[in-house]
């Protein structure tokens, strides 16, 4: 589904990523972890095109995707949420979810039709999704007043909305408590079973660990292993970049 | 009477200037180039019915399209900055638009006197109201009439789902186009659109004074461009309407007895107004009381069917 080839982000001097080569297998939850500062938050970046890149090529479904615009990526299906909540907050929940309707499907529905309320086969979309999220009873409610947690939810109702094929999340379990976890746990699966290929960053090892399929670890812009949650667990590499090298005598 | 009908017709067009502001700034963009747009709108317009002899409808609608096309010309490099570097970068657009009106000589002899701009003098003569015997009623219920339009079509853009994107970009750029929205189209419409508006008002504005010159359209009425929509708020089109009442009818008209302590109480209650309302008058807040109140009547007339069934 993606592929990343010796993709690569430098902020002046600092390497933010590095060289990076990573396949994420269609239908997979994906997990992509590493010490703060590691370069999990750029990959993103890159992948959803908010910054350019240095060097290297993003290839979605085996076509490069690198110079395209974030909204056009958007319409290929590459949707993301956060790490610190983006929402429309001035916009009720419906509209936060109404104006994300953007993929090809959508875009193709007719100009007039879709700027002048579309047709009710999106509306209904909607009030799926809304189910979905559990936030059925808050679609007209601001999208500022949510509660934190309700606020986490719109923000990955706000990215499924517009059908992506490939779907990334920053730490979306960020600030969130054991249940709200367990229930993030349960929407990842579905989502899975639904046939969605998720790139998961996240610091919450344990839903990293239950959840992904294959997980790849970066420190300083690299990769420093990648395999399964068992393998990656067991492995002195990583064991050493979250923990620090034993500076041996 | 005619002081009511003069400061009618004001409102009128100062709501079309105001109007344009507001579909810039749903997007979060404040431009300062609203001016300049009435200016080419009244230039154009007025060129038209007095060099050409066009009709005043024709007139307008072709100022309106050239205004537009102008604003969606500008706004390609202009949106290229943000915030401040924005404003300045409009604020130069409209000084250009006037110091080009101040320089722009083009008279033509129609019998013994010469009619059309005339540099730093102005446009002089604009009398298609007067030589085709328009009362002052005719033309404040003309100028009403496009205010009401362009009212109903901001009102309903709003309600659809094109003004919840211009709000959603006017939030969070950066969110807005991981929605998938494409930021730069919907911040050139917006400017088009309001160029359309400002270019419409200006046509309008050019025929009821009957005289423009360049020095009307300087930065105090781009100022006042998006002072009303920012007072009246961004939640309703009713909004930019009520300020511009409270502007013009209020405070500049109606505080006229204070002579030049006016100008002082009138940058005090603006300052106060934003105070006590930083939404603006009409805010999200009004209009959830107006809906309430709305269902609440309703509801007792409700009861009574039931109760006569």
């Amino acid at each position: 589904m993606l592929e990343l080839k010796g993709l690569s982000k430098h902020f002046g001097g600092v390497r933010a990523v590095d060289g990076l080569d990573l396949r994420v297998p269609r239908g997979e939850v994906f997990g992509l972890i590493g010490p703060n500062g590691s370069g999990k938050s750029t990959v993103v970046n890159l992948v959803c095109g908010l910054f350019p890149v240095t060097a290297g090529e993003v290839l979605l479904r085996d076509e490069d995707i690198t110079g395209l615009a974030s909204h056009v990526r958007v319409a290929r299906g590459v949707t993301r949420t956060f790490q610190n909540i983006r929402l429309f907050g001035q916009l009720s929940v419906w509209q936060n979810l109404w104006v994300a309707q953007n993929s090809t499907e959508h875009r193709s529905e007719g100009f007039l039709r879709r700027w002048l309320g579309g047709p009710g086969r999106a509306r209904e979309e909607i009030d799926r999704i809304l189910e979905f999220s559990d936030l059925s009873g808050k679609r007209d409610e601001l999208a500022g007043n949510l509660a934190f947690g309700e606020q986490r939810r719109l923000e990955l109702a706000r990215a499924v909305v517009a059908k992506p094929a490939l779907l990334l999340l920053d730490e979306p379990a960020a600030g969130m408590n054991a249940e709200e976890i367990d229930q993030l746990d349960a929407r990842i699966r579905k989502l899975k079973q639904d046939g969605l290929t998720t790139l998961l960053i996240e610091h919450h090892m344990e839903l990293v660990m239950a959840v992904t399929d294959r997980i790849a670890v970066l420190n300083f812009g690299q990769k420093i292993a990648e395999g399964t949650p068992d393998e990656v667990q067991t492995n002195p590499l990583v064991q050493q970049a979250y923990l620090g090298v034993a500076e041996a005598a | 009477m005619d002081f009511y009908l003069g400061l009618a017709q004001i409102v009128g067009v100062h709501t079309l200037l105001g109007l344009s502001a507001y579909c810039v700034l749903l997007t979060g963009q404040v431009s300062l180039a609203q001016a300049g747009f009435f200016a080419i709108g009244a230039y154009v317009a007025a060129m038209l019915t007095v060099l050409a002899g066009w009709h005043i409808v024709p007139a307008i609608a072709a100022a309106s399209f050239v205004a537009g096309a102008t604003a969606c010309a500008v706004s390609f490099p202009a949106l290229r900055v943000k915030g401040l570097m924005l404003v300045v970068a409009t604020l130069a657009f409209g000084e250009a638009v006037r110091l080009f009106f101040f320089n722009f000589d083009y008279q033509v002899a129609k019998g013994e006197v010469k009619i059309g701009p005339a540099g730093g003098e102005g446009f002089r003569q604009i009398r298609f109201f007067p030589e085709n015997g328009w009362s002052t009623l005719d033309v404040l219920i003309f100028i009403w009439l496009f205010v009401a339009l362009v009212m109903a079509g901001l009102w309903w853009m709003d309600r659809s789902r094109a003004g919840a994107v211009l709000r959603a970009v006017g939030e969070d750029e950066v969110a807005a186009q991981s929605a998938g929205i494409n930021v730069t189209a919907v911040k050139v419409a917006a400017m088009t659109v309001g160029g359309f508006i400002a270019g419409l008002g200006g046509g309008i504005f050019a025929h009821y004074t009957a005289h423009i010159e360049h020095a009307q359209f300087g930065v105090a009425l781009a100022t006042f461009a998006i002072a009303y929509p920012i007072l009246g708020g961004l939640s309703s089109v009713f909004g930019t309407l009520i300020a511009v009442v409270f502007v013009q009818g209020f405070l500049i008209e109606g505080l006229r007895f204070l002579g030049d302590w006016r100008n002082l109480l009138f940058g005090g209650l603006i300052l106060l107004a934003m105070n006590v309302r930083p939404r603006g008058l009409i805010d999200a807040a009004t209009i959830a009381a107006v809906k309430r109140m709305r269902t609440s009547n309703k509801e007792p007339g409700n009861a009574r069917t039931q109760g006569a069934e």
